[in-house]
């Protein structure tokens, strides 16, 4: 007989910063999601027109006023320490109120440091020590100061929640007092060569859950949280997080589990973490792909999940307006459960025009919708079968 | 501050295929003298079903090999371990390098990209054994190995699994003039292997905690060759040879990180947790 779980300690996101293609700071990408703004373009920084697609959500140029001599010269590290800048103007302080030893950080990511490695195999092999996949979050820690654990995490695209969770555990076990968690990728050719061989991506707009949907396209971005145990955060904060769920499909190599069983325990586990009944749901942020296999099956476990309310509870995904972020996704989508309830607007999804009765869901469409969910799902699926589920709860 | 302890899951059973050979038996006293020169010690593509593997690479079907010698130490059949009860923790520092390579210089052409993804090598055990419960993979040394089981312990305390496999694996061939070419001087060769842990709920204490200045897994490593996330496994399985039931300790580093993990049969007493 199976024991209910037993409750555990809260862990409070005290503060967020991100580096997307919509915005460099977090009020930036949050205006550019509830106005529709779209990341998409050709990209430019390395060469595409042998791919049969080149758009991507695509960062031109990063903006933020960093010190950049202190930044190894790796983009994927350049969009930690990006998105970290912006986590301290958020959280408007200075240095963190802990030893640098108690300070962890915890990032997920699908490709690591692997564009270090192209460019160490064509013409700089000095590049090849920035080529493993937890070189980046490495080069985090170093900016950021932090002599405390430093945890590299890879379940492909689903591999910013699972930091999440593992981050949040770190803080339980008392193993460090603050920890900045969450994810990264950055479009290169490896990834964009590997997706258009799968034939994955679109020639269309992203389409999450539309019945013309035909793909998804790439996008890179940094995402991280601040995460403290909830006894000692302060009252300034951006919610809690209360709960990660974990499954593996162990069905297919790169496509999700038919029934979306895997997505399904995810789910049912975070819940179960957070103490949450399915019910008491506000808000969805899905993961939503826009693939043609994706949206359908996430819908039928969400379906299953949230049983008799399906029909009631808003679903997004953010996926239309820049992109697959990879590993950056499941830690913007959680910061998307969170914002949505300070602000009292759940994003509209982009690319989302003509509905899908195979995707029988409340997705918000058209324009923001005045909501302030207290309790969110937030959903991740990866290669691989790797599934994690987020209940986030906010301030 | 004291390490945290936590309640430590018992090992139930060990799979371990290294470059010595097979077990805790095949690992050598000394692995540059046994090493004889040779600056790489290599595990075989295990011969495993040609059909259901046909694009599967060396680091999965090792993956896959390190399982089934657990379940032999075990006694058990597969169908033990197969649903949702069961954890899969995967570790590795460079199991993708080869796939990665691969793919960026098009050797061969039409290597199938998901291939790539740290992720395919659980990917494929999961698949194997139908292991559909919580899933999680770190990347890095023996420290990810360490967390690995630190997080098999969390998810049997909570309930959220019955039973926890941590599995690393770890492959040089493919990429062996990039490994001579960046990893820290040490003397002694690179050993490839793949083990697997089944760990089950226990009554013990289980400590992990990072070192300051303390020993590195040298000594060890001067014993196994450079094992990265293997290197906690391969030290277990010497341990459960050695140490009978006393205390077992497991030491590693990895990019300056130390860290210790640290098995006692005093009994764990639960701490109040804050609701």
């Amino acid at each position: 007989m199976r024991h209910p779980l037993p409750r555990l300690e809260r862990i409070a996101v005290t503060a967020a910063g991100v580096v997307t293609p919509i915005g460099q700071d977090l009020d930036t990408f949050w205006s550019g999601l509830l106005t529709g703004a779209d990341g998409i373009s050709q990209i430019e920084r390395f060469p595409v027109a042998d791919l049969r697609v080149g758009q991507g959500g695509e960062i031109k140029k990063l903006m933020r006023a960093v010190d950049w001599r202190r930044v190894p010269d790796c983009r994927a590290t350049r969009l930690l320490v990006s998105a970290a800048h912006d986590l301290w103007a958020q959280a408007g302080q200075g240095p963190l109120d802990v030893e640098p030893e108690r300070l962890g950080v915890v990032v997920g990511t699908a490709l690591g440091g692997v564009e270090e490695g192209e460019r160490a195999l064509s013409d700089s092999p000095r590049r090849l020590g920035r080529a493993l996949y937890d070189a980046p979050g490495h080069g985090l820690a170093r900016w950021l100061g932090s002599r405390g654990p430093v945890v590299t995490v890879s379940t492909a695209c689903a591999s910013g929640a699972t930091a999440l969770g593992i981050g949040a555990e770190m803080l339980r076990r008392g193993e460090a007092d603050a920890v900045i968690a969450g994810g990264y990728d950055i479009l290169c050719r490896f990834v964009m060569r590997g997706f258009n061989g799968l034939r994955s991506l679109t020639r269309d707009r992203v389409r999450p859950f539309d019945r013309r949907r035909s793909g998804l396209l790439l996008g890179e971005a940094a995402a991280l949280l601040l995460l403290r145990r909830e006894r000692e955060a302060g009252p300034r904060r951006l919610g809690t997080l209360l709960g990660c769920g974990s499954a593996g499909d162990a069905s297919h190599i790169a496509a999700p589990d038919p029934q979306g069983r895997g997505i399904e325990r995810a789910m049912r586990a975070a819940l179960a973490e957070a103490c949450v009944d399915a019910a008491d749901i506000d808000f969805v942020s899905a993961h939503g792909t826009a693939t043609p296999l994706n949206d359908p099956i996430e819908a039928a476990a969400l379906r299953r999940v949230l049983g008799s309310r399906a029909g009631a509870v808003p679903v997004n995904s953010i996926k239309g307006a820049f992109g697959h972020a990879m590993g950056a996704a499941a830690a913007l989508e959680a910061i998307v459960c969170l914002l949505a309830g300070r602000h009292g607007q759940i994003p509209a999804t982009l690319g989302l025009e003509e509905r899908d009765s195979a995707c029988d869901l409340d997705c918000v469409q058209d324009a923001p919708r005045a909501l302030r969910p207290r309790l969110s799902l937030s959903t991740s699926l990866g290669f691989g079968g790797c599934n994690a589920a987020l209940v986030l709860e906010s301030a | 501050m004291p390490a945290p302890a936590m309640r430590a899951p018992r090992i139930r059973a060990l799979g371990l295929l290294s470059g010595w050979g097979r077990g805790a038996a095949a690992l050598p006293l000394d692995a540059s003298r046994a090493a004889a020169g040779r600056s790489m010690l290599t595990v075989e593509r295990p011969a495993l079903d040609p059909e259901r593997f046909r694009r599967s690479r060396r680091e999965c079907l090792m993956g896959v090999a390190a399982v089934r010698a657990m379940l032999e130490d075990a006694g058990l059949g597969p169908e033990a371990i197969a649903g949702e009860r069961t954890a899969l923790l995967f570790s590795t520092a460079a199991a993708y390098a080869p796939s990665n390579r691969e793919f960026i210089e098009a050797r061969g052409g039409s290597m199938y990209f998901p291939y790539t993804a740290v992720a395919a090598v659980p990917a494929e055990v999961a698949i194997e054994f139908g292991l559909t419960g919580p899933y999680e993979i770190l990347v890095g040394g023996s420290p990810a190995t360490m967390r690995c089981i630190v997080r098999a312990a969390a998810l049997l305390e909570a309930g959220a699994c019955d039973r926890a496999l941590v599995l690393a694996v770890e492959v040089f061939e493919e990429c062996a003039d990039l490994f001579e070419s960046v990893r820290p001087p040490f003397e002694g060769p690179l050993v490839e292997a793949a083990a697997c842990l089944l760990l089950e709920p226990g009554e013990g204490v289980l400590t992990f905690e990072r070192l300051r200045g303390g020993k590195d897994g040298g000594g060890v490593r001067g014993r196994l060759g450079e094992m990265l996330a293997c290197e906690p496994l391969a030290t277990l399985a010497l341990a459960r040879e050695t140490a009978g039931k006393g205390p077992v300790q497991v030491n590693g580093s990895w990019r300056g990180e130390i860290t210790r993990l640290q098995w006692s049969g005093s009994p764990y007493r639960t701490r109040p947790r804050a609701a």
